[in-house]
């Protein structure tokens, strides 16, 4: 549906129009130089928004209580994944306790979407979408997330640890 | 040949058959494990239940003998409750751990549960663990957690290959599958175990957790491993094919085949492929489309054919073509007059070996084929040796090489002795070992393998088996017949050429940039 709106007479006297919106302005200016906390305008950088926790930010790859990968590249994320962002390649563990393991976990943020589907799909709580919401990056290379970057990176201090435990499980005899 | 009613319907089955084959004849539904059409009926797993008219209790349909009036049904509440609790009975210590499990989406437990099972489970008690992981052989790995003792594999090593390596120890809850100590299973058939296992207890090494199978599609063709011609699915992604598994054919290879057939899906991908045309010699190699290196060396060959030296032109040819393109081929030759053609017969001592199974030592698909097709053509197949001696000092050799580099193990000195002519015309999927070095003019162009192209192969037994294309890996590659047309000035229908499978996906400003 396209909407054609004619010119109206009143758009011609444009001056009291300026004027108002110049008024609106300059009201807001000195109404925030006196009440600088009231301001709903953050400095960014230096001021940064917190999102709530449910916000379906930048993805995390959750670890385990020794700090190693809880991924076990089932690849359920990726089959779910709508814009096909994940690429994870599988391997056999060293560690007879794990039997899958992803050697490569790849989320090319740039094709992703952010519709939390892999979140949903992943039956370990292995990958979980996070409050973070700064993508940017000097490079197209620097969008490819690997696991040290999905993992480890430092404003994650170390890992999040996943709810789900694979001793707790073997002693509950699942 | 006795009438029966299964679930309303009446069909006439063989005198002895029983009553599950009777089920899969009518193509009807019927849960099973245990009972497989190639193997010996065992009668554990207790899911074939059907109900026949005047019998008290139920009988297990894969046991039961077809009786001429007989009355069966499968969708009775009684069955269907007997069913599902037998699945129950058989999840108590499955570990369901489907999503690292490799049969996950081709596993019979999972389509099994969905179609008879989708029960609430009623079990309290822990699972009982057992071993994980368990390294069965060169081929195969076990993972007993997820057996549920079927005990396919153990009649399949014992009725099929025969070499007994697989048994069932211990007993009630904690029995497994093994191998006695010092002797694993290692046979030239063990990954048709990890076919016929119905859940993901047995796994092949080659193809354990390289991908998920949801990902593959399957596409029809035949073996090219040995003179058998197994009929054979390959599965196969954008990135490539990943294995081979058999098709049942009653007349050629019934449910199997050979563990080395498996491997043939190993020279078709893309890392071992010659992916554009070599012309040059000697290290200054042009890599150009293949059909031009044909434009620009089919004249050469043209103008000896017509100064009347086209007997010093040789033709080597191997068994790894289809029959229309051995057509083309000596169609090519005749209308050339090229009449020294030699046979490349790679392991030609072996080639009447045969393990009593399906293996066979002519590890050629088409032998067969090329003999016929000479033959035919009233055109006379010279030895290896012949070519060998003959070659050095000719105008020109023409090598239809092989497919499969595996079983040629002369190739490097045949390509050497090829290298003697003054122009060498070398057609082969891969890039041949010596071709670096070779000092002569050449012109290596590269050929479809046997899933890119379509037509048909002769097995030993002189049955013809036609096949279809099931994908593309190197869209450039021609087939000989293209190749013999090309030679003779005609030109191909382009815009009928196979089109590239599109690759892994990459982003294009990642593909493009790179790190900063």
């Amino acid at each position: 549906m396209s909407l054609v709106k004619r010119p109206s007479s009143a758009a011609s006297w444009y001056l009291p129009g300026i004027l108002a919106g110049m008024a609106f302005t300059f009201r807001k200016m000195i109404f925030n130089l006196f009440h600088q906390k009231k301001m709903l305008t953050l400095n960014y950088p230096e001021e940064q928004y917190q999102y709530s926790a449910r916000f379906k930010g930048n993805h995390v790859l959750t670890v385990k209580k020794d700090g190693s990968i809880r991924c076990t590249a089932c690849m359920l994320c990726a089959t779910n994944c709508p814009a096909q962002c994940i690429k994870i390649t599988a391997a056999e563990s060293e560690d007879p306790s794990v039997e899958k393991y992803p050697i490569a976990y790849e989320i090319d943020v740039l094709r992703c979407v952010y519709c939390g589907f892999c979140e949903e799909a992943c039956p370990v709580d292995a990958i979980r979408m996070g409050p973070e919401w700064q993508t940017a990056a000097l490079n197209g290379s620097k969008f490819a997330y690997d696991i040290q970057q999905l993992a480890y990176r430092p404003q994650l201090r170390g890992g999040v640890v996943s709810v789900l435990d694979e001793d707790e499980r073997h002693h509950a005899g699942i | 040949m006795p009438r029966i009613t299964i679930n309303g319907k009446t069909v006439e089955v063989k005198e002895g058959s029983t009553i599950i084959q009777a089920f899969k004849e009518s193509g009807q539904d019927i849960c099973h494990y245990c009972w497989h059409p190639g193997l010996s009926v065992a009668g554990v797993c207790r899911l074939c239940m059907v109900q026949i008219e005047g019998m008290p209790r139920l009988q297990i349909a894969c046991n039961t003998e077809v009786k001429d009036g007989m009355v069966v049904n499968n969708t009775s509440d009684t069955v269907k409750e007997t069913v599902r609790w037998g699945l129950d009975f058989h999840l108590i210590n499955h570990p369901l751990d489907c999503p690292i499990c490799d049969q996950a989406g081709e596993c019979g437990l999972q389509d099994q549960y969905m179609k008879f099972g989708s029960y609430d489970p009623e079990m309290a008690e822990k699972k009982v663990k057992k071993h994980k992981v368990v390294d069965l052989g060169p081929t195969v790995v076990l993972d007993s957690e997820r057996c549920i003792l079927c005990s396919r594999c153990v009649r399949f090593t014992d009725e099929v290959s025969k070499t007994h390596e697989l048994g069932i120890f211990n007993r009630g809850d904690r029995s497994e599958i093994g191998t006695v100590e010092g002797k694993p299973l290692d046979n030239k058939y063990s990954l048709n175990t990890v076919d016929i296992c119905p859940v993901g207890a047995l796994t092949s090494k080659d193809f354990r957790f390289r991908q998920r199978v949801w990902y593959l599609k399957e596409g029809d063709t035949i073996c090219s491993g040995c003179s058998t011609g197994c009929n054979v699915k390959v599965h196969f992604n954008e990135e490539g094919v990943w294995r081979v598994k058999p098709v049942y054919n009653k007349e050629v290879n019934g449910h199997w085949m050979c563990d080395e057939g498996r491997d043939t899906y190993k020279h078709v991908n893309l890392k071992v492929r010659m992916q554009a045309a070599q012309v040059g010699q000697s290290g200054a190699w042009q890599l150009i489309e293949p059909a031009e290196a044909l434009r620009q060396v089919g004249p050469k060959i043209r103008d000896l054919a017509k100064t009347g030296k086209s007997d010093k032109i040789s033709l080597l040819i191997t068994g790894q073509y289809t029959n229309e393109e051995y057509e083309s081929l000596f169609k090519m030759a005749k209308e050339l007059k090229i009449s020294k053609a030699y046979h490349w017969f790679n392991k030609a001592k072996d080639k009447d070996n045969f393990d009593g199974i399906l293996l066979r030592g002519d590890r050629n698909p088409n032998t067969h084929g090329l003999l016929d097709a000479a033959k035919a053509h009233g055109i006379q197949l010279g030895s290896l040796e012949q070519f060998s001696s003959g070659a050095s000092g000719a105008e020109m050799a023409i090598v239809a090489g092989p497919e499969d580099f595996a079983h040629f193990p002369e190739l490097e000195s045949i390509l050497k002795a090829a290298a003697g002519a003054k122009l060498l015309v070398w057609l082969s999927s891969g890039v041949p070992n010596g071709l670096s070095e070779v000092s002569c003019e050449t012109f290596a162009i590269p050929t479809k393998t046997y899933i890119e192209k379509m037509g048909s192969f002769t097995n030993h037994a002189g049955l013809k088996q036609c096949f279809k294309v099931a994908t593309t890996i190197v869209p450039q590659a021609l087939n000989l017949s293209e190749i013999c047309e090309l030679i003779q000035g005609r030109e191909l229908n382009w815009a009928l050429r196979p089109k590239a499978v599109g690759g892994a996906k990459a982003n294009y400003a990642i593909a493009e940039q790179g790190a900063l």
